[in-house]
C-alpha cells in the first residue's frame, strides 16, 4: 500500500520518515521502499543577496553579489524584477543541474560572467510562479542545501501489509499504528452530512437473501448530482496512493476507502429496476457485464447485489456496466457494506480478479465503520457534485460478524512466552497504546476488549504478539535455551548420501541440483517398456512448462539434459551427479511413493585429457572404478554383475550393482539410442544407485583380523583365452581353486596381440601362511592346481 | 726372500696412486685386492715376515702392518668419494618436469546447499536436534490445514503453489514436516527439518525450487527469547561471528508472535546497497512462537507446552559465501559455475 506522508500527516504528527519507516517495519509493518516525489532540490543552495547593482550594459537585468560560504561573494546576474538585496533567494551554481535536469553554467551575460543562477519557483519545479525568483523565509540558512529548507514534494511509503492486518489498508490504519508507536492523537475527517429531502427509503428498499455473506449492508442517497471531473486535489490524493481518478463520483469512493479502508460502490439509482437492493447468491447460468467491460459467467458459490431482476455488482469486487454512475446519473446509491472474507476471496479467486476492494473484503473490514465510511461518501459526493443527502440511511443485516470481542491475558504467560520480565502495568500500557481496552485487572487476569477493527486478534497469544511488537523484538532478551540431554539423531540415508558425494567429488565429478519436473515424452527416450513402473508418474496440475508437466520418476532425464546444455557451452568433460528424491504413484488416495536416489552421468569428448586418464582406460572402466571406490567408500560388499535390464543402457557394456540378491542400481554406457534422443554425441556413460535401499542396509565399522608376519609369496600366470571369455569369471575360478593359502588374486594385464581370436591374461596369485613360511613346493602345487583348472574349464594355455 | 722396507714405502706409494686412480668402485675393489687381498703384494710381505732375521721381524711387521692399515683407510676413504659420487650423478640423471600436473582428474565438487546443509547439521545436531525429513508431495492437509491455514485463508496466497495430481501439492515450505514429526511426540524435543520445497513463481530473484531447513523446540518454558538465542548462534555459525540480526514484528498463520530474521547485509555493513535494496538488511526466513493451534492439530497441549518454530531458505548463506548474484545459478547446472564453488 502507497502512503503519502502529507495526507498521513493531516491525521497524526509524524517523526522524522526514516524514523517512521523504521519503527513501522519493527512492528510488522514493512515499509519496502521511501518514494520521493517532487522535484530533486539537493542541488542547490540558499544564498543571502548582499548587494543588487544594475548591470552595466542592461538596465533592466541586476547584478547580484550572493553570499553562499560566509565571507565569499558570487556574481550572479538575475533578470527578475524583484530581487533584492537582502533576500534569502535558492542558488543554482555553476556546474550543478536545476531539477528539469537543466545544467547551469558560467557564462557571459552582455559581457559580465554569471556564477550561476537565482531561481524562480517555476524553475524549482514547485510552482507556476515565474515573474520573478522565489524569496525564502528569513530564517533560512545561508548556505543550506535547498531540500533542507524548502519542503518540496512528498515521501510515499511503499507498505506491505500481512494478511492479517487488513485493518492497516486505510490511512486511519497507518495512524493508528503511527498512535501505537509514537503516541500522538488521530485527527478524524469530517463525516456528517448534511440530509434534506426526502427519506432515502422511499426510494430504496434493501434486503439480505444471503445472511452468510452478508454481514451488514448500509445505503446512502444522494440527490441531483452533477458528475464532472474531480478537484485537482482529490485527483492529486488518489493519484499520490497510485490510483487514476475516472470522476468526481467514482473518486470520492476510493478516496473514503483510502482513508477509512471500507470499499464502496456507487450505483446510478436510475438503473436500479424496483428500486430494489437485494445482497443474493449468483444463480446457475447467471451472468455480468462488468466495469473493466467484460462479462464473466457467475457461479452459485458467488455473492451479487442485485435489483428486483438481475445481477447490479459482483459484491466486494466489482461493480455491473448496467448500474454504472455515468455523466447522466442524477441521483447516486452509495453502498457501504461488510461482506464475508472467505466469500469474497472465493470468488476473486476463482475468477482471477483481484481489485482494491476485494483485497480489503478479503482481510476482514471494521465492522463499526460501515456506516462512517457511508457518510463520509455522501457529504463529500455532495460537495463535489452539487447534490443534496437524503435524509437517513437504508440498511440491512445478516448474520452477526463472528469476530471476538474479549481476550483473558494473563500478564505472567506473556513473560513465560517471551522470556521477558514486564510488569503488568507495562503490559497493559501497551495494549492500550493500540486502542486495546483493559477492562478489569484485579484478578490477575486482564480482561481485554479488543477494538472492532481488529478482527485478527483473538486468542491470548495474539495479544502477546500485540505486546511483543510494540515493546521491540529487539528488546527481548537473547537467551540459551535450557532443558534436559536429547539425543540427536539423522535419518539413515544421511551417512551414505555423505559418502557417495565425497567418493564421487574424489572423482572429479560435480554434485548438481535440478528441478523435478519431466516431460512423459522423456521416459519414451529412455525407451522404458509401456509397463516399467517408471511410466506411472504424477502429473503437475499447474506446470510451469508444458516440458515439465510430471514429476520424475528417475533422475536420468534431467541430467542427460544437463549434460547436453553443458555440452553445448563446449565443455568437453562432463561429469555430474545429483542426489534426489523421484516420484512414483502409490495406491488410491496415498502419498505417491519418494525414493532417493543418485544418478551420475560422464562423457568423455574429443579433446580428452590424456595426462589425466590415459586413453587406454575406457570410459566404461572409468566409471565402473568410481562405482567400485564408491560401494567401498559405502562398506557394501556390491558384486558388479554383467549386463543390466535398463533399456537406457548399452547392451554390451554395462552391469547391474549387486548386494545379496538385490539389484540396487546400475553402470554402464549410454544406449546410443538413448544418447541421440538427448543430443548427446561424445562416449556417456551413466551411474544408478538406489540410496532409499542402501540406507535400509545395515551400516557396520568394518571389523579386524589378525594381519600375518609371515613373508608373502607371488606368482605370476598368463593364460592364453578366447577372446570372448570373461575375465572375472576366470578370476573367480582361480580364487576358488587357489587353496586355503591363496590371499589374493588380481589380473594386471591384458593383451590382445597374441593370436587371432584369443586374449592373453595376466594374473598375479598372492599366497601367505598365518604361521608359518610357505615351502617352494607347497605354492608350486597350488599353482599348479589354478593352471590345471584354467585348462580344463577355459581352455587356457599357458603362455 | 727378503724384503726391504723402502721396498715396503714404494709398494705403499704404489698403492696410493692406483687408489686414487681407480675411476669407480668396481676398479678400487680390484686395487684392494691387489694389494691388501689374501695374495695381494702387502699380504706377501707380511707372509714374508717369518723368514727375515729376528731383529728384523718386528721392526718390518709392524711397518708393513702400519701400511696395511694406511692403505686400506685410502681404500675406505676412496670408496666414500666413489659412492659419493655416484649418488650425485644418480640425482643429476633424475630430472623430471615438476611443473607437469599431477596424474588423475582434478578434485570435483559438492554442490553449496549441500556444503551449507553440512554445516547446519553440524551446528544442530551438536545442541540436541535431530533432523528429521517429510515428502515433498504433501497433503493439503500438512501443507496448509493443519499449519492454520484452512482453504480460503489470505495466507494461501503468500505461498504459490505446485498442484499435483492425486489431490497433493508440491510442499511450499518445510513446515509440515513439523506437524509429522510432532504428532505423537511428548515433549521436550528439538528437531530441524531440512529439504527441498516448491514455489510456483519464476520471477529472477526466485527460483520454483529451493531448500529450506524447518527448526523447532516444545517444552515446557522455551521462550522467544530462546528462539533468538538459537539463531542468532546459529547465524553466526554459518555466517560468521560478526553477524548482526534484525527481528521484526510479521504473520504468519503457524506462529503467534511471528517474527521476519534479516541480517545484516554483508556487502555493504548496513549502510544500504543495491544487493539489500537499501536498507541495510537481507531477509533470511521466518520464526515464531508455534501457534496454540498447531499445537492442538499435534495433540500437544499449549496449556501445558510452548515451542518456538522457524524457517528460511539455505541458499542465501551459499549465495553469500561465494558472491553468487542469482539464486538461479545454483539449480542452472552450468558446471562451469558449478566448477568454481
Amino acid at each position: 500500500m502507497r502512503v503519502p506522508l502529507r495526507w498521513l500527516a493531516e491525521w497524526i504528527a509524524l517523526p522524522d520518515v526514516a524514523e517512521l519507516a523504521e519503527r513501522l517495519t519493527a512492528g510488522g509493518l514493512e515499509v519496502d521502499a521511501i518514494e520521493r516525489t517532487g522535484p530533486d532540490l539537493s542541488a542547490l543552495q540558499v544564498g543571502l543577496v548582499r548587494e543588487r547593482l544594475t548591470h552595466p550594459n542592461a538596465d533592466r537585468l541586476s547584478l547580484c553579489k550572493v553570499e553562499i560560504r560566509s565571507g565569499e561573494l558570487r556574481e550572479i546576474v538575475c533578470g527578475a524584477p524583484n530581487v533584492d538585496a537582502g533576500q534569502k533567494v535558492a542558488v543554482a551554481l555553476a556546474g550543478t543541474r536545476l531539477p528539469d535536469g537543466t545544467p547551469i553554467k558560467k557564462s557571459k551575460i552582455r559581457g559580465v560572467t554569471s556564477e550561476g543562477m537565482i531561481c524562480s519557483a517555476r524553475e524549482l519545479g514547485i510552482g507556476e510562479d515565474q515573474d520573478g525568483i522565489l524569496v525564502l523565509d528569513e530564517a533560512a540558512e545561508v548556505g543550506a542545501r535547498l531540500d533542507r529548507v524548502l519542503s518540496a514534494g512528498d515521501h510515499v511509503l511503499e507498505i506491505a501489509i500481512t494478511p492479517n492486518r487488513g485493518d492497516c489498508t486505510s490511512m486511519l490504519g497507518i495512524a493508528r499504528e503511527v498512535s501505537a508507536h509514537f503516541g500522538g492523537r488521530i485527527e478524524l475527517p469530517e463525516v456528517s452530512p448534511e440530509e434534506s429531502g426526502p427519506a432515502a427509503s422511499r426510494d430504496v428498499r434493501i434486503s439480505i437473501d444471503d445472511s452468510e455473506g452478508c454481514y451488514h449492508y448500509v445505503a446512502r442517497l444522494v440527490r441531483g448530482v452533477k458528475v464532472a471531473s474531480s478537484p485537482s486535489w482529490l485527483v492529486e490524493r488518489l493519484e499520490a496512493a497510485g490510483l487514476r481518478s475516472i470522476h468526481n463520483v467514482v473518486d470520492v469512493t476510493n478516496l473514503v476507502m483510502l482513508e477509512f479502508g471500507q470499499p464502496l460502490h456507487a450505483f446510478d439509482l436510475a438503473a436500479l429496476q424496483g428500486g430494489e437492493v437485494r445482497v443474493r447468491a449468483a444463480t446457475a447460468g447467471e451472468s455480468l457485464e462488468m466495469l473493466d467491460g467484460q462479462t464473466r459467467s457467475l457461479d452459485v458459490a458467488d455473492l451479487v447485489i442485485a435489483d428486483a431482476e438481475r445481477p447490479i455488482a459482483l459484491a466486494g469486487i466489482m461493480g455491473g456496466s448496467n448500474s454504472e454512475v455515468g455523466d447522466d446519473t442524477r441521483d447516486v446509491l452509495i453502498e457501504s457494506a461488510h461482506f464475508a472474507p472467505a466469500r469474497i476471496r472465493h470468488t476473486a479467486r476463482r475468477l482471477g480478479l483481484a481489485t482494491e476492494a476485494s483485497y480489503r473484503f478479503e482481510r476482514g473490514v471494521d465492522r463499526a465503520g460501515v456506516e462512517r465510511a457511508a457518510h463520509r461518501a455522501a457529504r463529500l459526493i455532495a460537495e463535489l457534485t452539487g447534490g443534496r443527502v437524503a435524509t437517513g440511511l437504508v440498511e440491512a443485516r445478516g448474520v452477526t460478524c463472528p469476530q471476538v470481542d474479549q481476550i483473558e491475558l494473563e500478564p505472567a504467560r506473556v513473560n513465560r512466552l517471551l522470556g521477558t520480565d514486564l510488569a503488568a502495568s507495562e503490559v497493559c500500557s501497551l495494549l492500550k497504546r493500540q486502542g486495546i481496552e483493559i477492562l478489569d485487572q484485579d484478578t490477575g487476569h486482564l480482561r481485554c476488549r479488543v477494538p472492532s477493527h481488529r478482527a485478527d486478534l483473538a486468542l491470548p497469544e495474539d495479544l502477546i504478539e500485540e505486546v511483543a511488537r510494540i515493546y521491540g523484538y529487539d528488546r527481548i532478551p537473547t537467551t540459551l535455551q535450557e532443558g534436559p540431554l536429547i539425543d540427536a539423531t539423522r535419518p539413515a540415508s544421511w551417512r551414505p548420501v555423505e559418502l557417495v558425494q565425497n567418493s564421487l567429488r574424489a572423482e572429479g565429478w560435480i554434485e548438481v541440483a535440478s528441478f523435478p519436473f519431466i516431460d512423459p515424452q522423456d521416459l519414451d527416450h529412455l525407451q522404458l517398456d509401456a509397463d516399467d513402473p517408471r511410466r506411472e508418474t504424477l502429473a503437475v496440475l499447474n506446470p510451469l512448462a508444458d516440458r515439465e508437466s510430471h514429476l520424475r520418476s528417475s533422475l536420468l532425464p534431467s541430467l542427460l539434459r544437463l549434460v547436453r546444455e553443458n555440452l553445448n557451452r563446449q565443455l568437453d568433460h562432463v561429469a555430474l551427479f545429483e542426489l534426489a528424491r523421484v516420484f512414483r504413484v502409490s495406491k488410491r488416495g496415498e502419498l505417491p511413493e519418494e525414493r532417493l536416489w543418485l544418478t551420475a552421468v560422464v562423457t568423455r569428448g574429443e579433446e580428452h585429457d590424456l595426462w589425466a586418464v590415459p586413453e587406454h582406460v575406457p570410459l566404461f572402466f572409468e566409471v565402473k572404478g568410481a562405482v567400485e571406490r564408491m560401494m567401498a567408500a559405502l562398506g557394501l560388499p556390491a558384486v558388479l554383475r554383467a549386463g543390466s535390464a535398463q533399456p537406457y543402457c548399452h547392451p554390451g557394456a554395462a552391469c547391474s550393482i549387486v548386494i545379496g540378491r538385490r539389484i540396487l542400481g546400475e553402470t554402464g554406457e549410454l544406449h546410443p539410442e538413448v544418447a541421440t534422443r538427448f543430443g548427446i554425441d561424445v562416449p556417456c556413460a551413466v551411474i544408478e544407485l538406489d540410496l532409499s535401499a542402501v540406507a535400509s542396509l545395515p551400516a557396520q565399522a568394518p571389523g579386524y583380523h589378525d594381519v600375518s608376519k609371515q613373508p608373502l609369496v607371488r606368482r605370476d600366470l598368463a593364460v592364453l583365452v578366447d577372446q570372448r571369455q570373461p575375465a572375472g569369471e576366470i578370476l573367480e575360478a582361480i580364487r576358488k581353486r587357489g587353496g586355503a593359502n591363496l590371499i589374493a588374486a588380481t589380473l594386471f594385464d591384458r593383451y590382445e596381440g597374441v593370436s587371432e581370436g584369443k586374449v592373453s591374461l595376466a594374473f598375479r596369485l598372492t599366497f601367505q601362511h598365518a604361521e608359518r613360511t610357505l615351502t617352494d613346493a607347497e605354492v608350486s602345487k597350488a599353482v599348479d592346481r589354478v593352471v590345471q583348472m584354467l585348462g580344463q574349464r577355459f581352455g587356457g594355455e599357458l603362455r | 726372500m727378503g724384503v726391504e722396507i723402502p721396498k715396503l714405502e714404494a709398494l705403499e706409494e704404489e698403492a696410493r696412486r692406483e687408489i686414487d686412480g681407480s675411476a669407480n668402485l668396481q676398479a678400487l675393489v680390484a686395487v684392494r685386492a691387489r694389494y691388501l687381498g689374501r695374495k695381494g703384494s702387502v699380504s706377501g710381505v707380511l707372509r714374508g715376515i717369518g723368514r727375515l732375521a729376528p731383529d728384523k721381524r718386528t721392526r718390518v711387521g709392524q711397518q708393513a702392518n702400519a701400511a696395511k692399515q694406511r692403505i686400506e683407510e685410502l681404500v675406505v676413504q676412496r670408496r666414500q668419494a666413489l659412492e659419493q659420487g655416484e649418488h650425485a650423478r644418480a640425482l643429476s640423471e633424475h630430472q623430471l618436469d615438476v611443473s607437469l600436473p599431477g596424474a588423475g582428474r582434478a578434485l570435483g565438487h559438492l554442490h553449496p546447499v549441500s556444503l551449507v546443509m553440512r554445516d547446519m547439521e553440524r551446528f544442530f545436531c551438536s545442541r540436541g536436534f535431530s533432523i528429521e525429513e517429510g515428502p515433498e508431495v504433501e497433503t493439503e492437509y500438512y501443507n496448509f490445514d493443519a499449519l492454520n491455514m484452512p482453504a480460503e485463508h489470505p495466507a494461501r496466497d503468500m505461498q504459490d503453489t505446485f498442484w499435483v495430481e492425486g489431490g497433493f501439492v508440491l510442499r511450499t515450505h518445510t513446515s509440515p514436516v513439523q506437524i509429522r514429526t510432532m504428532t505423537g511426540r511428548k515433549p521436550p524435543f528439538r528437531f530441524v527439518a531440512p529439504g527441498r520445497v516448491y514455489r510456483r513463481d519464476a520471477s529472477p530473484r526466485h527460483s520454483a525450487m529451493f531448500q529450506q531447513i524447518e527448526g523447532f523446540a516444545v517444552d515446557e518454558r522455551v521462550s522467544f527469547a530462546d528462539l533468538k538465542g538459537v539463531l542468532y548462534a546459529f547465524a553466526r555459525h554459518m555466517m560468521g561471528t560478526d553477524t548482526a540480526l534484525r527481528f521484526r514484528a510479521s504473520y504468519f498463520p503457524f506462529t503467534e508472535p511471528s517474527a521476519e530474521i534479516d541480517f545484516r547485509c554483508v556487502f555493504c555493513n548496513g549502510e544500504g546497497c543495491a544487493t539489500c535494496s537499501q536498507s541495510g538488511w537481507i531477509e533470511w526466513g521466518g520464526c515464531g512462537m508455534i501457534h496454540p493451534q498447531v499445537l492442538r492439530s499435534c495433540e500437544i497441549d499449549p496449556a501445558r507446552y510452548q515451542g518456538y518454530a522457524f524457517g528460511m531458505g539455505l541458499e542465501r548463506v551459499a549465495m553469500l559465501r561465494h558472491g553468487l548474484p542469482q539464486i538461479r545459478l545454483l539449480y542452472d547446472g552450468d558446471l562451469r559455475v558449478l566448477d568454481q564453488l
